[in-house]
């Protein structure tokens, strides 16, 4: 299995055509309020894709439908008008696509271990039982928590909970990894070492991620392109490839600058349409 | 660790304590037949246990239908009570109407209970149980009922978005969560059945610690009486805390986590 994700990788740059993880076609959802005429638009003709193996971000203001759509895509929440599809990797038996998902906050069952909260998840995907040792031991030290396997959740620091709800998506050997503004919980220094850890990841498991966030700089960082939502109404408005090679270092010119152009575009338009 | 030892001890400090009060209460009062001293009642209750006494049957016999009765009676309140609480949680209608005609169960005291059962069923069995029930599995149904509101509803869609099967969130994510308002139940409803059971038996069932209870007190045999009222505390005492305690601290091993 391990070798059939290595094998199935694209090179980085310009090389064969990529088959998409993830796409989504004209997206649209709304809600009325019972009993009124009022209706919300909450995500309008949304169109993205998301390639094997790449790190695609979504970047938006808070309430602009960011979570919504990633709850679409994992199939929790309906949807209006468009599509939506999910597709196995590549050069794996054919089955149906696994979705991996890292919240906000850890969303781990306190009342189970670490492996047992790992256990929850490849119990879930109908991973066959012999294989749960060796995928638990491998994730959890994956996320630099080799050895924590009999612990319990609330003795581990906020931003361990959050590793183990990252291996706990991996394990599961997702298609597709979505992640909802995962290090938002956690204070500045911890979110940034869960970066760089994330980034480590990226190397060696290679997995394809879908990320949310309300942060450029993390997005310019870690991704490989960029989505730009607005709100009212709720669309993407840009698309930005970042073609800086990896390993990357956030204090990086180039991607600095790049930083600075999208801030001040983002707001621009963020601050346009408010008024 | 330390602390736990430090309890046992204080705690048994306390029942000794007990005992010599009463063992020297008894040495004052120099009448037997008003308050036997200690070491009479222990000596009775081997006795009651090795004899077969004016009914037919040694004590092992009434001791083991009343755990019967109270453990028939508390496993069907309990079913009874989450089976009720988690229908008022799924569904709007009977949480309506169950939350209208709850209140006015429980306010009903629990003596009339009993007498109500017992002149609609007779001293029968059935009599028994069904006034436990009334009393009791109302309780269990709104603390049920007041668990299933306070469910997480994000693990509960962290469940759904890595597509565990229904069996396999029932298992743990909905019962764990349950798991503290069950036992908050538990104790209660076990304290009360023992109670209510003990009630029945004095009042009219047929055999069991109560009824050998006030068999003697008709006698106006003071050491019998004061036995098996001994009997009945300390057994239920063993089973509170030796059984109950035991399973709720295994229960909860993941919340001590935090302490250490």
């Amino acid at each position: 299995m391990e070798t059939a994700h290595v094998g199935s990788q694209p090179t980085v740059g310009p090389g064969p055509v990529l088959s998409s993880a993830v796409t989504v076609r004209n997206l649209s959802k709304g809600f009325s309020k019972p009993g009124t005429d009022t209706h919300f638009t909450v995500l309008d003709d949304i169109s993205l894709s998301v390639e094997e193996g790449k790190f695609v971000s979504i970047v938006g203001p808070s309430g602009c439908g960011k979570s919504t759509l990633l709850n679409i895509i994992a199939g929790i929440e309906p949807y209006d008008g468009g599509s939506v599809e999910v597709s196995p990797r590549r050069g794996t038996p054919t089955h149906e696509p696994r979705i991996g998902y890292v919240f906000q906050s850890p969303r781990l069952l306190n009342w189970l271990t670490v492996a047992g909260n790992i256990e929850f998840a490849l119990e879930a995907q109908n991973v066959p039982r012999p294989q749960w040792r060796e995928r638990i031991t491998r994730q959890l030290a994956m996320v630099g928590l080799g050895g924590q396997e009999r612990n319990y959740p609330l003795k581990l620091s906020g931003g361990m909970q959050q590793r183990v709800a990252i291996a706990r998506a991996l394990a599961i050997e997702p298609d597709i990894l979505l992640m909802d503004e995962p290090f938002s919980h956690l204070d500045a220094i911890t979110a940034r070492k869960m970066r760089f850890d994330l980034m480590d990841i990226l190397a060696k498991a290679k997995p394809t991620i879908l990320f949310v966030t309300h942060d450029l700089a993390e997005a310019v960082f870690l991704s490989d392109r960029i989505y730009m939502m607005k709100i009212n109404p709720a669309r993407i408005f840009r698309e930005v490839a970042i073609d800086c090679p990896r390993p990357r270092k956030p204090e990086d010119p180039g991607l600095l600058d790049l930083e600075k152009d999208l801030v001040r575009e983002f707001f621009g338009v963020l601050e346009g349409t408010r008024r | 660790m330390t602390s736990s030892v430090h309890s046992v001890g204080l705690r048994t400090g306390s029942v000794v304590a007990l005992l010599l009060l009463w063992w020297i209460a008894a040495k004052l009062m120099h009448d037997p037949d008003v308050l036997p001293s200690p070491a009479a009642i222990a000596v009775t209750i081997a006795q009651d246990f090795v004899d077969p006494g004016p009914t037919g049957h040694s004590a092992t016999f009434h001791v083991a239908l009343t755990l019967a009765r109270i453990f028939a009676a508390f496993a069907a309140s309990m079913l009874a009570g989450i089976a009720i609480g988690l229908a008022m949680g799924r569904n709007r209608v009977v949480e309506g109407a169950l939350l209208a005609v709850i209140p006015l169960m429980l306010t009903m005291p629990t003596i009339l209970m009993v007498f109500l059962a017992v002149m609609w069923f007779g001293f029968s069995e059935a009599g028994g149980l069904i006034a436990v029930m009334a009393v009791v599995t109302p309780y269990v149904a709104v603390n049920i009922f007041e668990g299933a509101k306070a469910m997480d509803k994000s693990l509960i869609d962290m469940g759904v978005a890595f597509k565990a099967q229904h069996s396999l969130l029932i298992r743990k994510v909905y019962l764990p969560q349950l798991m503290p308002y069950i036992f908050s139940a538990f104790r209660y409803a076990f304290g009360m059945t023992w109670k209510i059971v003990a009630l029945a038996e004095t009042f009219g069932l047929k055999f069991g610690i109560g009824y050998m209870f006030f068999f003697w007190f008709e006698q106006f045999n003071m050491v019998q009486v004061l036995a098996w009222i001994v009997m009945f505390v300390v057994l239920m005492l063993v089973l509170e805390h030796g059984l109950f305690a035991r399973l709720e601290s295994r229960a909860f091993a993941w919340r001590g986590a935090i302490a250490h």
